[in-house]
């Protein structure tokens, strides 16, 4: 009875030396003593939040900007905001362990990710033409067949829900669809999906592979979902404004 | 039906509890149990460990903006004026006037003034299509570029001096005479034109607006295409995803 528990035991511990640790408060900020120190803290945090923001907006890469407080998500190049996708529910998560928080890094929040790429990736399908041989003249060219008509996104890429954005920085951004709409996937891929979400979850939790350290997600309507993932630029990257202070 | 005949000398097989006595079958029996549990145990204790690993969320509930407190503190005052000043530079960043954003999966443009949506329209992005040239080898990837541009000229009845694919994809030789690469009225009445040889104009095949199906450039309907004709000038914003 003891062999299984103690092999369990010394296979988590080394992989999770704060399960022992009570998991803080998610977010870093006003804790501070007096009502001055309270508002210095929020002033603290808000500059450099906006500092990162800055970065992001004078860089060339496209990001995220994530509001918690308004609960909007916008992609953003340059400081303008390209579209905006109207968050209906936001939550945030850390890897647990038996029932055990993995404790996340202290201002974790006030960081911005970068980096972000699709799981499930997104694959495009080219269309591929052979020129026809050149003929002298114009009247003379073969007749080449008129190339197909490449698909609209809506056909060519399905949408898996949830699907993520991991970022760089071991952060992820999960989104879920609320609703139908047009993802365009069938019950076998969504059942596929699942399974292997669970198993990256698992696997994400105990650290093996991809060691996410905190995960964010929102809810979107189902068609804002699926045109997010297949307008999502690469290599995009992500700030989160608006969070709560503990 | 005869019972198997044992020959002398032989012992009897048997995989079922063994008769050696009452004692041996009750330690037997004992063991059975004791398995069954520990079975049992671990794999509970492996349910266990399976539903509580993975990720724990805990919703953010959207927040009122908090009652601003005034710094009383030097550098609370300090860190409240870096706010403001980042903010301003933020804030400039939005362009004040026109400005077009395209999004080239949905094939839609939009003709922005400030924060105000001017104008929505179908569009065609580049195809995507890759172009192999038979005898060369040359390859062209017919993608539209992602970024910010901005309009580096405008073009009225604009005349389309023909690239090289252009002439392979329709299987001709390409002109040594640079006078025969030109062709009028194919990118109707005006272009925009924002880098790269790439260009928003005009289409004659306005019934494929909304797939993307040009060689890179944006294509557009014939009234958008006057009205971001007349609202844009040299220098204004494009922004493509």
């Amino acid at each position: 009875m003891r062999v299984p528990v103690l092999l369990l035991a010394l296979a988590i511990l080394p992989i999770n030396p704060a399960a022992a640790v009570p998991a803080p408060a998610p977010f870093a900020g006003a804790n501070a003593a007096g009502p001055d120190d309270a508002v210095s803290a929020r002033l603290r945090r808000g500059v450099e939040v906006l500092r990162q923001e800055r970065e992001l907006a004078f860089g060339k890469a496209f990001y995220l900007r994530l509001d918690a407080s308004t609960q909007r998500l916008a992609l953003m190049l340059q400081g303008v905001t390209l579209d905006e996708y109207p968050v209906s529910g936001l939550e945030w998560g850390v890897p647990e362990v038996l029932f055990v928080d993995r404790r996340p890094p202290a201002d974790w929040d006030l960081e911005a990710f970068a980096k972000g790429r699709l799981e499930p990736a997104r694959e495009r399908d080219r269309i591929e033409v052979l020129a026809p041989a050149p003929a002298p003249s114009p009247t003379d060219a073969a007749s080449p067949s008129p190339p197909a008509v490449p698909k609209s996104a809506e056909e060519s890429y399905s949408v898996p829900s949830p699907y993520r954005i991991v970022f760089a920085q071991r952060v992820s951004l999960e989104v879920r669809a609320r609703g139908q709409g047009g993802r365009n996937r069938s019950l076998g891929q969504r059942v596929l999906d699942g399974a292997r979400l669970r198993l990256a979850d698992l696997a994400t939790a105990l650290g093996i592979g991809a060691r996410e350290r905190v995960r964010l997600r929102v809810t979107l309507e189902a068609d804002a979902a699926a045109s997010l993932y297949r307008s999502l630029p690469p290599d995009v990257g992500l700030i989160v404004v608006g969070l709560p202070p503990r | 039906m005869s019972a198997a005949r044992v020959p002398p000398g032989a012992r009897p097989v048997s995989v079922a509890a063994p008769r050696a006595g009452p004692v041996v079958a009750r330690v037997w029996a004992l063991v059975c149990s004791r398995g069954g549990l520990l079975a049992g145990a671990v794999v509970l204790l492996l349910a266990l460990a399976f539903a509580g690993t993975g990720w724990d969320f805990r919703a953010i509930p959207p927040a009122a903006a908090p009652p601003e407190a005034m710094p009383v503190s030097r550098a609370a005052l300090r860190l409240a004026a870096e706010r403001e000043r980042l903010e301003a530079a933020l804030q400039r960043k939005v362009p004040r006037g026109s400005w077009i954003v395209i999004d080239q999966t949905h094939n839609r443009l939009r003709l922005m003034r400030g924060p105000d949506t001017v104008l929505e329209a179908p569009c065609s992005a580049g195809s995507g299509m890759v172009l192999k040239e038979g005898s060369g080898g040359r390859v062209w990837v017919f993608d539209t570029p992602r970024g910010r541009f901005q309009v580096l000229s405008k073009m009225e009845n604009p005349v389309w001096k023909k690239p090289d694919w252009a002439f392979v994809e329709e299987g001709q030789l390409i002109p040594r005479n640079p006078s025969d690469r030109l062709e009028y009225g194919s990118l109707g009445e005006y272009a925009l034109y924002f880098g790269n040889g790439y260009m928003i104009h005009g289409t004659l095949y306005e019934r494929l607006l909304g797939r993307p199906v040009s060689h890179g450039c944006i294509r557009l309907g014939k009234e958008p295409l006057r009205e971001v004709f007349r609202q844009s000038a040299i220098g204004t914003p494009v922004y493509i995803y």
